[in-house]
């Protein structure tokens, strides 16, 4: 992958404006206007033709022209996305839109975007500089994570042992409640290993957001906003994590990425937030 | 460049966040583009699938159900004791035995998705098969 962005003098941004017919612009992310994009950073419709930059006062735009009949949201588009995006956030401070923004022009970014939320976007670049994302996670492993449970839950133990050499077919609904009882273990050790690594990490991080699970046997998954200068305090932080919690899970740490988690719209009237 | 923090005791990933990873992150986080603009936006159909696994689901119950029910009871027995087993199954996780037995939705989420878009798949967390790796 390509090393997408860096604080340089400006480049033209202007060159190839509107070479595609149906054309529109995709917009990644809000940086300072003094950065510069590698010529070869791929962007979401897979071509080589450039990400390039929309600037007005002190913030740009990071941009694609794509075709308006493309679709998105394949492997490689999303994919694209978010490398184009992390690797710009280990250079200098940005502002991720969520996959998907699209408008019409060029002079619609500057017009709609830059110039309305110029001084909101560079207070927040601002306030950034120095910092990236970074995710922790831990994943339980399957048969270690089966066999605490058992061990410290003998009512479950005792179920999964009176079911163990019946059919399927006349047990579905014992096998339900085995599982919810399982999961239920889960979910009260992963609210205690969460707050464990919160704990633990929070004094590493700027901010600190804990996401909602995204697989049943999620330990821990958490994104912190760190000083770019505490990296390697963060990653010897996580390693020891890693080590102390060897035998029920793997730890893994991501990053730097940019501020997914840590970017708000701060319009309330436009509030989006689930 | 991406620069991959895990060393150590840390899982070892390749230098690409996984296509599960990236979906967490980019579809329902960042800034939306229409609480700033809202003439000149251009709707670009877009193909999501709506990862967001249910934790609590009867597909879950029933798949933890029978992951407990392969587990090899008689190599625990209660005469082994749980922190002898523990130990082994610390070595088997090491080298990557004792794991995924049971795949998660977002693994398949995945490949629905590499499904449309072609073959990442290499360099993703491969998805196993469920059984494959029983003893």
């Amino acid at each position: 992958m390509a090393k997408s962005t860096a604080r340089k003098e400006k480049v033209d941004s202007m060159t190839s404006a509107s070479k595609k017919q149906n054309g529109a612009i995709y917009i990644y992310g809000i940086v300072p206007a003094d950065v510069e994009v590698s010529p070869d950073a791929r962007g979401v419709d897979g071509t080589d033709d450039g990400i390039t930059l929309v600037e007005h006062g002190e913030i740009a735009a990071l941009v694609s022209e794509i075709d308006a009949d493309l679709t998105l949201g394949t492997p490689d588009s999303l994919m694209a996305h978010e490398e184009f995006l992390d690797a710009t956030a280990a250079e200098v401070p940005v502002l991720p839109l969520r996959f998907g923004a699209v408008m019409t022009t060029r002079e619609a970014v500057v017009d709609e975007l830059l110039t309305p939320y110029h001084d909101q976007f560079h207070a927040a670049l601002e306030e950034l500089d120095g910092h990236a994302q970074f995710v922790v996670r831990g994943r339980y492993a399957e048969q270690p994570m089966l066999f605490a449970i058992l061990e410290e839950n003998p009512e479950v133990a005792q179920l999964a042992d009176e079911i163990r050499d019946l059919p399927e077919e006349t047990t579905r609904n014992e096998r339900i409640q085995l599982g919810e009882l399982i999961n239920q273990a889960v979910a009260a050790r992963r609210e205690a290993d969460t707050e464990s690594f919160v704990e633990t990490l929070e004094p590493l991080s700027v901010h600190v957001s804990v996401r909602e699970p995204t697989h049943e046997r999620d330990a821990a998954y958490v994104a912190l906003l760190v000083d770019l200068d505490r990296q390697s305090e963060l990653e010897k932080a996580v390693k020891d994590l890693a080590e102390q919690n060897a035998d029920l899970m793997e730890v893994t740490l991501r990053g730097p990425m940019a501020s997914y988690d840590f970017v708000m719209t701060a319009r309330q009237d436009t509030e989006r937030w689930d | 460049m991406t620069v991959q923090s895990a060393s150590g005791g840390v899982t070892q990933r390749s230098s690409s966040s996984s296509l599960a990873d990236v979906i967490d992150s980019i579809l329902d986080k960042g800034l939306v583009i229409d609480a700033y603009v809202r003439v000149s936006l251009v709707g670009i159909e877009i193909l999501t699938i709506d990862v967001r696994i249910v934790v609590a689901s009867v597909d879950t119950y029933l798949r933890f159900a029978e992951a407990v029910n392969r587990l090899d009871l008689t190599q625990t027995g209660k005469q082994q004791g749980l922190p002898e087993i523990m130990q082994n199954m610390t070595k088997d996780t090491a080298s990557g035995k004792a794991k995924g037995a049971v795949q998660g939705v977002l693994d398949a989420a995945g490949e629905k998705l590499r499904g449309i878009g072609g073959d990442r798949s290499e360099k993703e967390e491969p998805a196993r098969r469920r059984g494959k790796e029983e003893e």
